[in-house]
């Protein structure tokens, strides 16, 4: 029997770049962090423990967009009703769009417990509410303000400012103001400042953008940390690829911002403008918050005066892919806050890594966060190869020009992380996750 | 009484030393601490029993040992001595409770045995009353500190021990010459203290003994320039044997400078003054230069103690009460703030594994650098450059206060010294304590609580003694005036002397 000749592979030299390491890496289909398993330990286990409180952002934050609204006086924002507990999520269950977790659709289990016990043990929600005994969710909100800060969309950006938007919105606002008698008098500020709850509801269709983009991640997550557990992800690029998958499967789920007033529903953006969730949520979910967030967090700060801040919003540099997690664990978002939130939903095999590493239980913030950060590396490699497999060619083509566009672009990312200013190349964190010592 | 100081860690050296049957270092950890916590009790009880409107020697004890020497067994306690002897065993007992954590892993029985000599070695110095008797204690220390420096010590360990060694050595054959000389010069029957009177020497044989004295003693402190073996010896030691060089150790030699120099040429004493109100000034300025001129944090506190002894001799220099009071408390708040900031940088140096400045940063990051130990810094320095409330202020504030109508340019010159204090020390903090961790390098093994009680218990005491420093001072009063009183004054009162400026009821001021 005479077998078919190999398929030729063509090669191209060496990377001259300084993270030329990352790029073969890339290149070979692997992710920017190392494929070891420890760090695929890692990354699994902090999937796993995000995505629980996840499954609770996503439902408030679906709350929030269609029931909280533009409320000035939101009191109880962070206690969803049942309804929304009971919600079921389009990407997992028997009645799944598409089905992407085999669990249910419902609010997961582990989050049902932790919300009725907490750390602190069975009390009413709003003590735990009080107490912080709960899912954190100023971080999640913080996420979805520094995305309409740095509007990072493309069509829908526009439509936002459209007067169709504007003619929905105002709507609503009107409607809502109408419907809750305390805040009639507030009709009177809105034809005085016509933006003024204009800029709010647009606050409000990013927490629906965030809400819509988590419901798919939240399951996407917990398929793959089952995988994981029954063995059928072993590699880093694994996973990776079935992120990336899964980004192609539901690129195409509708982006739209609803808000219920009175049993009646406003269709704000509705679903029917066929805004898709890759182009207008995934991508610039992680432009805002995997690259630029915003400074002025937590507990660092930056003097504008002495150019510590960029002129271009282009050039923040705050996200998760730079930030410094020993200062307790700073920079770009609340993060202390969503530390916590994972923190109560680490799988065990992580907890016991942690327990012997650095300092135990008195650091495992901070080896969390740095493990999270290996995470979400990974992630923003699924987005690239994800980008990459849309936009440019098959990392086996054989033709060489193919390979050194995909080159020039891998290239054109790394970039990215060793811009010497405002100080990008020494905040990025590019070169630690490659190290195991980092944690 | 006296003597079961002098005593328990002479046999607690030797039994330690010489047990027969094995003994794990935790055993004799144990029992170091055993002893060492008994003789803090037995100077609590002596502080009980102490009587505080009594100027002179307290407790007394006398037996005849060699007559035809002058060689007296005669030991005493007064105002001078006891807060001293307080400082000595509580800083023995932090030095064997550190011992653990700390540097000496090897051989604990011989470090413990050591640290035992030396604390009977300081205290039978402070206690006695017999000039032979008191030198053979102050050599006693010796060998003792010379071997803690050597075996226990830095890279650069042999050199330091050397130098230690022959500066002291040093120091003590011209104490020995100058003690000779004044007893046989005085026709004095014994080398009991008491029996000895300058009275009938001529004012030149006077100030060519007590220029001995003072170069003797001056080694000790040290003063500048008689200080370069200091650095090296402070730095090259284990944390705990620094802490007794510093905060025990060095205290002899003011000690002696107030017993011997003062207070046996009281006549010659307002001749010398103004020339070591200068030299005074001198040390402050020059400690404070060079240690903000350091790299190693430790190096930096070492010179910071040059400046810090120094106001100790402006104090005596100055030989007012209130200076006097000033002087004997800053000796005490000098050797609790010097032992915290050894012990801190002690603990930096083991987890961090550097004591250069360039290299340290963020250490109160809360959960990855080693936040209490870097607060305790932060107020350490804050206690050495006298910020109000804390112990250094309060000493530094009498002994510029009584010697400000003595030597107005020298103290206003020492106060700027305290400024440059501050400076130093911000540098120091700054830059070990603010600022970020290196992501690269900054994986610090924590602090454990038994780590940190040593700094606590220091902690505590600085600030108490702040707040309530009649407890520092109340035991001196007395007979730091009495001191006073033998030397002829040649300036006109100080007009602080009349005043109530301290809140503190017990501080009866006399001129």
């Amino acid at each position: 029997m005479v077998q078919a000749p190999a398929k030729p592979v063509a090669k191209l030299p060496l990377s001259k770049h300084p993270l030329a390491d990352v790029i073969h890496r890339l290149e070979a289909g692997g992710a920017m962090i190392p494929d070891t398993p420890e760090n695929l330990m890692k990354v699994i286990g902090m999937y796993k423990a995000y995505s629980i409180p996840m499954d609770f952002y996503w439902r408030d934050l679906l709350y929030l967009a269609e029931r909280v609204f533009i409320n000035p006086l939101p009191f109880f924002k962070y206690l969803p009703t049942q309804e929304y507990f009971d919600l079921h999520n389009h990407y997992a269950g028997d009645d799944a769009d598409l089905r992407i977790w085999r669990g249910g659709a419902t609010a997961h289990p582990e989050l049902l417990e932790f919300i009725e016990k907490g750390e602190n043990g069975k009390m009413p929600r709003l003590l735990h509410h009080l107490w912080h005994d709960r899912i954190n969710m100023e971080f999640s909100e913080s996420l979805a303000q520094s995305m309409m800060w740095h509007r990072m969309s493309g069509e829908l950006e526009a439509y936002l400012d459209s007067p169709e938007y504007i003619a929905n919105a105002n709507r609503a606002i009107v409607a809502y103001l109408k419907a809750h008698p305390g805040y009639a008098p507030l009709l009177v500020l809105h034809k005085l400042f016509p933006q003024l709850f204009l800029e709010q509801c647009r606050m409000s269709t990013y927490l629906s953008i965030l809400g819509l983009f988590w419901e798919i991640m939240a399951p996407v997550f917990f398929e793959i940390s089952d995988r994981y557990d029954e063995g059928s992800i072993k590699t880093i690029p694994e996973a990776m690829n079935f992120l990336s998958q899964g980004i192609f499967w539901i690129a195409g789920r509708p982006i739209y911002h609803h808000v219920y007033i009175k049993g009646e529903c406003f269709e704000i953006i509705p679903k029917s403008k066929g805004f898709m969730w890759l182009y207008e949520a995934a991508f610039p979910y992680v432009e805002a918050v995997f690259y630029r967030t915003a400074p002025f967090r937590g507990t660092k700060s930056y003097n504008a005066q002495a150019n510590q801040v960029p002129n271009e919003q282009i050039d923040f540099h705050y996200g998760i892919l730079f930030a410094d997690k020993f200062p307790v664990g700073t920079a770009g978002i609340p993060p202390t806050l969503l530390h916590q939130d994972m923190y109560h939903f680490l799988p065990s095999y992580l907890k016991e890594h942690f327990a012997q590493n650095c300092r135990g239980e008195d650091d495992i913030l901070v080896q969390l966060g740095i493990a999270f950060q290996r995470s979400m590396y990974t992630v923003t490699s699924a987005v690239l190869q994800a980008t990459r497999g849309a936009l440019l060619y098959p990392l086996d083509d054989p033709n060489p020009k193919h390979l050194l566009e995909n080159r020039k672009f891998f290239e054109a990312q790394m970039d990215r992380f060793i811009r010497p200013q405002y100080g990008i190349a020494d905040a990025c964190r590019i070169r630690s996750v490659q190290l195991d010592s980092y944690k | 009484m006296l003597s079961l100081l002098i005593v328990l860690p002479l046999l607690g050296a030797i039994a330690i030393g010489f047990w027969p049957s094995k003994l794990s270092g935790e055993s004799a950890r144990l029992g170091a601490l055993g002893l060492s916590t008994a003789l803090l009790v037995l100077t609590a009880v002596i502080f009980s029993q102490f009587d505080l409107s009594a100027a002179g020697l307290q407790m007394s004890e006398y037996l005849p040992w060699i007559k035809t020497l002058g060689l007296n067994y005669a030991l005493g306690i007064d105002g001078l001595s006891l807060p001293l002897i307080a400082l000595t065993n509580f800083l023995v007992l932090i030095v064997v409770y550190s011992g653990d954590d700390g540097v000496p892993t090897t051989s604990p029985r011989l470090f413990y045995s050591l640290t035992f000599l030396v604390s009977a070695g300081i205290t039978g110095a402070l206690l006695a009353q017999n000039l032979l008797l008191f030198l053979i204690f102050y050599e006693l220390e010796l060998i003792p500190f010379y071997l803690l420096i050597l075996i226990w010590g830095g890279k650069n360990r042999e050199g330091a021990a050397m130098k230690f060694l022959i500066y002291t050595a040093v120091s003590g054959f011209l104490i020995l010459a100058g003690f000779l000389a004044l007893t046989w010069l005085s026709g004095a029957p014994s080398f009991d203290y008491a029996a000895i009177s300058t009275a009938g020497l001529s004012t030149r044989t006077q100030l060519i003994l007590l220029t001995l004295l003072l170069v003797g003693f001056g080694i000790k402190i040290p003063l500048v320039p008689l200080h370069s073996w200091l650095p090296d010896a402070y730095v090259e030691a284990a944390t705990p044997v620094a802490i007794l060089l510093g905060g025990a150790l060095a205290k002899l030699g003011t000690y002696g400078l107030v017993r011997f120099c003062l207070g046996l040429f009281p006549q010659t004493w307002p001749i010398v003054a103004p020339g070591l109100a200068i030299l005074a000034t001198v040390g402050v300025l020059y400690g404070a230069m060079a240690a903000i001129a350091q790299k190693d944090i430790k190096r930096m506190v070492a010179y910071s103690s040059i400046g810090h002894m120094s106001y100790v001799l402006l104090g005596i220099a100055a030989h007012t009460s209130l200076a006097m009071v000033g002087a004997i408390g800053q000796m005490v708040s000098h050797g609790l703030i010097l032992a915290l900031l050894f012990y801190l940088i002690g603990v930096i140096e083991v987890k961090v594994g550097t004591r250069e400045l360039d290299e340290l940063n963020g250490l109160l990051n809360p959960l990855r650098g080693l936040p209490t130990t870097s607060s305790l810094l932060v107020l350490a320095g804050m206690a050495s450059a006298g910020i109000p409330g804390l112990v250094g202020f309060i000493s530094e504030f009498l002994v510029f206060q009584g010697s400000y109508s003595a030597f107005p340019l020298p103290t206003l010159l020492c106060v700027v010294g305290t400024g440059l204090t501050a400076v130093y020390f911000v540098i120091l903090l700054n830059r070990t304590c603010f600022g970020r961790l290196d992501n690269k390098t900054a994986y610090y093994p924590k602090v454990t609580r038994t780590e940190q009680i040593p700094a606590l218990v220091l902690t505590a005491l600085v600030f108490f003694l702040g707040i309530q420093p009649t407890w520092l001072v109340r035991w001196s009063e007395t007979t730091s005036a009495a001191i006073v009183a033998a030397v002829p004054q040649t300036a006109p009162p100080p007009i602080a002397l009349n005043q109530t400026f301290m809140p503190a009821p017990s501080l009866k001021l006399q001129g």
